[in-house]
């Protein structure tokens, strides 16, 4: 406690270990957002069951596809879409709306970043149910694969986090980021395969590059192909997400040796 | 033994830069490739050590460096240069409401606060019931503090964030110097807080209180430590200076 200049990764460390707080934050986050509705948490269903009966119809049909296969495909991919685009949207105000808290109470900023990690995680596994429910109507397989969706999901969670450290500490600097990331995010919607099949890019030889090429596609792939088919995804996908991750891992890394604490300047 | 050590310690806001840039801005500046950025000095050449057992004052005119010599002490602004070292467990008290939620009880609230003025969760529970008591709410804890009025929310913060026990303990301006809105029960409250800290800095407009408490005093003019002796020789000093008439 006593050193000067004690590094940022040494406050990486402290704010893991305060983890009764930031766990405490995220979950009165989630909470909160639903004390005063008549449903609470259902919202989150129902706004993705409509989106997936709106879309889902209309797009097995429009692409050709059996809706026994097409939606809860069309599911899984649209709760960890929104997993992606909440951690980097939502998670990169982490820093700017803890503004209050960082300049007023003595904690490793890092805390905040956790706290924004666990409700947009938790977040994410409520809406997980709506697959299961799914899962169940359209009788999906289920065995010793389903499991591998586990480690996959790891990895996003990894990614998850990883990316809310980025832009919570480039959006802190350039208020800017948050809504170029957000036609970013927009832009590789539409893209990935999310409303659409992938094999239907990966069959037409001279556009499979989209697809493979995109690093989104893989990171869904490493749970999506698992809960949908009882087996692991292509082994490259898992490449592609071990990648992600470390070149996330580096980048972040680089952000908080660059700012540092410093970042409360920047709020 | 908890005690704090500053020494030589500047810092600086740096204005129109790294407070409110855009790419644009950035764009621009790096094309012009030279740096239009203001900074103000806020603390300069900053040099304390306070030992335990020590109750200091800090004076000083408006903008004077206070509440951010206090953020440097409690590791919320990183010095630009010089060293902070600090050992026990510093305790920022600049207001009572950071944490509180309006959707959440008055329950709820107790323990979030708790929580991020560094008690533990069992600490909270031992003290739960007395800062209940203290904020005199009743029942009204199981309700969302929404509900409340504002002189309800003010006690119930008050008697949460006077309830930790810190070894270092930093006040600023309202919280030491006793609002006019809190009655003597709160005042004798805060006098027991600030007795069981083993350290105490309070940064303070109040001259009233401030020699009834500190032996201490440090007088602060443009981020710099002017004077820094016996509470009742600084106090004189930074009268008269206030004394002369402003043309």
């Amino acid at each position: 406690m006593t050193s000067p200049m004690r590094s940022s990764f040494d406050d990486i460390a402290r704010s893991a270990a305060l983890w009764p707080i930031w766990a405490r934050l995220g979950l009165q986050d989630v909470r909160l957002k639903f004390r005063r509705s008549a449903i609470g948490p259902a919202w989150i269903f129902i706004n993705l069951a409509i989106l997936v009966v709106s879309i889902g119809f209309i797009y097995a049909n429009l692409l050709g596809q059996e809706p026994r296969q097409f939606i809860p495909y069309l599911t899984i991919g649209m709760i960890l879409w929104a997993y992606l685009t909440n951690s980097i949207i939502d998670g990169g105000n982490a820093f700017v709306h803890s503004e209050g808290y960082i300049k007023q109470i003595s904690l490793p900023i890092y805390v905040y970043l956790f706290r924004f990690f666990i409700s947009i995680t938790a977040t994410m596994l409520i809406t997980m149910c709506a697959f299961v429910i799914v899962a169940v109507l359209y009788r999906l397989p289920v065995g010793l694969g389903t499991l591998l969706a586990v480690p996959g999901l790891l990895m996003l969670m990894a990614t998850s986090l990883l990316l809310i450290a980025i832009f919570a500490h480039l959006n802190a600097r350039f208020r800017d980021v948050a809504h170029l990331a957000s036609v970013a995010m927009q832009v590789l919607f539409y893209v990935t395969p999310v409303i659409f099949p992938a094999h239907l890019l990966q069959n037409r030889g001279r556009l499979a590059w989209i697809v493979e090429l995109n690093p989104m596609f893989h990171l869904l792939e490493v749970v999506r192909r698992p809960l949908l088919s009882n087996s692991a995804a292509e082994w490259h996908s898992y490449l592609v997400a071990v990648g992600i991750i470390a070149v996330l891992g580096t980048v972040s890394m680089v952000l908080v040796r660059v700012y540092g604490r410093r970042i409360v300047f920047a709020l | 033994m908890a005690h704090l050590h500053i020494s030589h310690v500047d810092l600086e806001f740096t204005v129109g830069a790294e407070r409110q840039d855009t790419l644009h801005s950035m764009l621009r500046r790096g094309l012009m490739r030279h740096t239009e950025q203001r900074t103000v000095k806020a603390l300069q050449d900053v040099s304390i050590t306070i030992a335990a057992g020590e109750r200091v004052g800090l004076i000083g005119h408006n903008g004077a460096g206070k509440s951010t010599l206090l953020k440097v002490m409690a590791g919320i602004y990183p010095p630009k240069r010089g060293a902070v070292a600090v050992d026990g467990h510093v305790c920022p008290l600049f207001e009572f409401v950071t944490g509180f939620e309006m959707e959440a009880t008055g329950w709820e609230n107790i323990r979030t606060r708790a929580l991020l003025l560094g008690m533990s969760p069992r600490e909270i529970d031992r003290k739960i019931d007395s800062i209940a008591a203290f904020s005199n709410l009743g029942e009204f804890l199981d309700i969302p503090v929404r509900h409340y009025s504002s002189g309800m929310f003010v006690r119930l913060a008050f008697a949460t964030s006077t309830a930790v026990d810190p070894q270092i303990l930093l006040l600023d301006e309202v919280m030491a110097a006793g609002d006019a809105v809190f009655i003597n029960s709160a005042r004798q409250r805060m006098n027991d807080l600030m007795l069981r800290a083993s350290v105490v800095v309070f940064a303070s407009h109040s001259l009233d209180v401030l020699p009834s408490f500190c032996d201490r005093t440090i007088l602060l003019q443009k981020g710099r430590v002017i004077a820094d002796g016996p509470t009742a020789e600084v106090v004189r000093l930074y009268e008269a200076q206030t004394a002369v008439p402003v043309t």
